[in-house]
């Protein structure tokens, strides 16, 4: 266990170099010399004298070797300093702290709904495959899937908001500010939950196992709470943590529209102001969190099936 | 002792399929299937897979597979007719009253609950026992099934176990509720006799103990030979015979049963001495195999050893589950690389032919194809890289096979899951003789298989070496296999080959103290000489 757990966590930090590595290069990729469009964006006038710019350049540590820039850069970054937003000419960190904050809480939000839907779905749609009750859950949410944020987000505006006047259209200030947002997050997790779960449950009822548990005198509902669901629900541990992983990178559409300050909006924004550092910095904190949260779910699923751990051993 | 009444009684049991309107239809699957074990008695139910045995278990719990209903006839427990029962009735009867052991028992655990978790399940619905009574109970009943060490068994998972570790705590599982009746299905039928024998005598000990009615459903006629009072034979859904064990066994009235006797009865053939004069084809030299990381010399499945096989000899590997028997195999066909010493061939081909010289047979049919394949894709796999064929040429190829392992060509389009075990293996069989092999290595080839059918590929595999002059290795833990088979011994314990001998001289003066508890174990215990009529039952 010791030594899985190293394993995955060398995993994890390479992950986290490697991609914070190609954040890192971004800027060397764009068009454009950013000494001189700093330069020019404080002088009036087209005219850029060069002495400025070697300047600049030797001041900003832009002469040093590649690999030295970078680890300067890494080493800043970890202890906070992520540099200062183009734009607001305020530091990142102050930015995209509040940012991670709020979309957590969405994206938290958004999959616990996601699973306390899904949840007793799966379970009755994956305990009798075929009925009636399973026909209708699945075909439901595999409609689901098919529906986009864009589209859902406005018509969940029109109805509960603009018709029934029981929810804000848009925002960031109480719990009933977060319903839309987090429902229409949820849609598609939730449709893809009900069918891991379908498939876990119709999995693990169909183990021998099961019915030499009734054979011990087990009823029925006791068969199914002890060894079908528990064992049925082991493969979600893995997709929950896929699914918070993208959803943080992902909420870009729900938080622009309902007007939600958080990642997705923070990197919109970014981008759409070339404002590299700070689009930087929101990258590289979210990949970190989601290799963080996959790695983490490892964990857990290597804890909840002991047969995955026999596998690697 | 048990104050309840657990006899057992099954009077006219028809099974079939059940229609969408909740009727039955078709061709029954058991059909006036009536039969009585009594407390204190030892019955066997034999015949060969598929002719309903497990059904007949499985309709004592009611617990038939969906899709399946009793159409007609009673089952009754005691003074409780089972048909008729409330669910209730039936949870408190299950497990309780009335015990099974399964088959496979690896597969009959919950793969993420501790043995003490299953253990307690019994313990609570049964005997009311909760926390540290339960847990006590638990590790008493360990004990008495064998486990060495009950505290360190107690929390394994289920894949920890071996498979004998596994079927003794299965075995401890279904005595937790205290049963009176027990339907022991195939309990011993995925282990080697050693363990075998100490499993039926615990649970003959339990019958003698405490008037324990055991209905012992197997395939293996000598251990019915050694336990049991009454013997049932049944063939397609019906009993075809009954009668007490010496009469059954010695003057059998019908056909199926002589041939199961027959089958059962693989007596040392007359064997002709080992060829002698025949050159080595396969020399291995201190060959071990060790798993694990390479700075840290893990567990060693295989230590230092050295065989040889002469072409046209028929060699027996015996072991017990664990010795390293399938590590060995897979280091010959070179699966699995040896650790230390070497395997070097004297094969007649060179080249890529030589790489295929050596072909392995596997132990589980239905899990040696691809499910999705019919049998004729699987079979042109191992043609695929042969060039020099012409596609006439392989399916040429491909239909002489079949016909030597006297497979009907029609089955190349069906798929495993629409072939018997028996077919299949037939089918692996023809597989590895698509590339000519010159030696062939049977990992336990027919130890998934009923003894009719282990009884037809073992001379099938008999035939195909004399005609085409294979060297073939036999793994098994079966000693008749062994012993019906092999022209020398040789016998692995914890990765070590203890013993090499012909098998004559094996059998007649084991050397080494595990072979001779090995073969020890494959005679019966029973004092009355039962076994003696496997031996004068002629077909």
């Amino acid at each position: 266990m010791l030594q899985f757990i190293t394993k995955r966590t060398a995993t994890l930090v390479a992950a986290v170099v490697v991609s914070s590595f190609a954040v890192f290069l971004i800027p060397y990729f764009t068009p454009g010399d950013p000494v001189r469009k700093i330069i020019r964006s404080r002088v009036a006038g087209d005219a850029v004298d060069e002495s400025a710019v070697q300047g600049l350049s030797e001041s900003l540590g832009l002469n040093d070797p590649l690999a030295v820039q970078y680890f300067r850069w890494l080493g800043d970054f970890f202890s906070g300093d992520m540099g200062l937003s183009f734009v607001s000419r305020t530091p990142v960190a102050e930015q995209v702290l509040p940012a991670l904050s709020v979309t957590l809480s969405l994206v938290t939000m958004a999959l616990v709904l996601a699973a306390a839907i899904s949840l007793p779905l799966g379970i009755i749609a994956g305990l009798r495959p075929g009925s009636t009750a399973d026909k209708a859950i699945t075909a439901v949410t595999q409609a689901l899937i098919a529906m986009p944020e864009y589209w859902v987000a406005p018509v969940l505006v029109l109805v509960f908001a603009l018709k029934l006047s029981v929810l804000p259209t848009a925002g960031w200030n109480d719990l009933s500010s977060a319903v839309l947002p987090a429902l229409t997050l949820a849609l598609r997790p939730i449709s893809f939950f009900t069918s891991a779960v379908r498939a876990g449950i119709i999995d693990a009822a169909a183990a021998e196992h099961v019915p030499a548990a009734r054979a011990r005198g087990l009823s029925q509902g006791q068969a199914v709470l002890r060894h079908v669901v528990p064992n049925g629900l082991v493969p979600l541990s893995t997709l929950f943590a896929v699914w918070f992983a993208g959803l943080l990178g992902g909420s870009v559409i729900v938080e622009v529209i309902f007007a939600v300050p958080g990642m997705g909006r923070l990197l919109f924004d970014a981008v759409v102001n070339s404002d590299i550092p700070l689009a930087q910095g929101g990258v590289v904190v979210v990949v970190a969190l989601a290799v963080g949260v996959t790695t983490l779910a490892d964990f857990v699923h290597r804890f909840l099936s002991r047969t995955v751990g026999a596998s690697l051993a | 002792m048990s104050p309840v009444n657990t006899h057992l009684v099954l009077d006219g049991l028809q099974v079939s399929h059940r229609t969408p309107d909740a009727g039955t239809s078709g061709k029954p699957l058991l059909s006036n299937v009536s039969l009585s074990v009594e407390p204190g008695q030892f019955v066997a139910l034999v015949g060969s897979s598929g002719s309903g045995k497990t059904l007949t278990a499985m309709s004592c719990l009611q617990l038939l597979p969906p899709g399946l209903a009793i159409s007609s006839g009673s089952v009754r427990l005691g003074d409780l007719d089972l048909t008729r029962a409330s669910e209730h009735q039936l949870n408190s009867m299950r497990g309780g009253r009335l015990g099974m052991l399964f088959q496979q028992p690896k597969r009959m655990f919950n793969p993420n609950r501790t043995i003490e978790q299953h253990l307690k399940e019994p313990l609570r619905l049964h005997a009311g026992l909760r926390g540290s009574k339960a847990r006590s109970k638990a590790l008493e009943l360990l004990e008495e099934v064998g486990f060495a060490d009950p505290g360190k068994g107690i929390r394994a998972y289920p894949h920890q176990l071996s498979g004998g570790m596994a079927q003794r705590a299965m075995t401890a599982l279904a005595l937790a509720g205290q049963p009176g009746m027990l339907l022991a299905d195939e309990p011993t039928s995925a282990l080697d006799k050693v363990l075998e024998r100490q499993i039926l005598q615990l649970l003959d000990r339990e019958r003698r103990e405490r008037g324990l009615g055991i209905l012992y459903i197997t395939h293996n006629i000598a251990s019915v030979a050694a336990f049991a009072d009454r013997v049932l034979v049944m063939n397609s859904g019906s009993i075809v015979e009954a009668g007490p064990v010496g009469e059954l066994l010695t003057r059998p009235k019908t056909d199926y049963t002589r041939e199961l006797l027959a089958a059962a009865r693989l007596a040392p053939e007359s064997r002709r001495r080992p060829p002698s004069r025949e050159r080595d084809i396969l020399v291995l030299d201190g060959v071990g195999k060790h798993f694990g990381s390479r700075r840290k010399l893990g567990h060693a499945a295989l230590q230092d050893v050295s065989l040889t096989l002469k072409r046209g000899e028929i060699l027996g590997v015996l072991g017990q589950s664990g010795s390293g028997k399938s590590t060995l195999a897979k280091a010959i066909v070179g699966l699995e690389a040896a650790s230390t010493g070497t395997i070097s061939r004297q094969l007649d081909a060179a080249g890529p032919r030589e790489a295929t010289a050596v072909q392995l047979v596997f132990q589980e049919p239905h899990s040696a194809f691809d499910p999705r394949m019919t049998l004729r894709t699987s079979l042109q796999a191992p043609l695929r890289p042969r060039l020099d064929l012409s596609p006439e040429q392989r399916d040429e190829r491909i239909a002489a096979v079949m016909a030597e392992v006297e497979l009907d060509a029609a089955l190349l389009d069906k798929r495993p899951g629409q072939c018997s075990g028996g077919q299949l293996q037939r089918a692996t069989i023809a597989r590895a003789l698509l590339l000519e092999p010159q030696v062939l290595i049977c990992d336990e080839a027919t130890s998934a298989l009923d003894a009719l059918t282990q009884r037809t590929i073992l001379n099938l595999l008999l035939r195909l070496q004399r005609e085409r002059n294979l060297s073939l290795i036999v793994i098994s833990h079966d000693m008749d296999v062994v012993r019906y088979m092999c022209d020398r011994v040789a016998v692995l314990l914890e990765g070590r080959a203890v013993e090499v001998a012909e098998t004559k001289d094996f059998f007649a003066a084991p050397r080494h103290p595990h072979s001779q508890a090995l073969v020890e174990a494959s005679i019966p215990c029973r004092a009355d000489g039962l076994w003696s009529v496997l031996d004068v039952a002629k077909p």
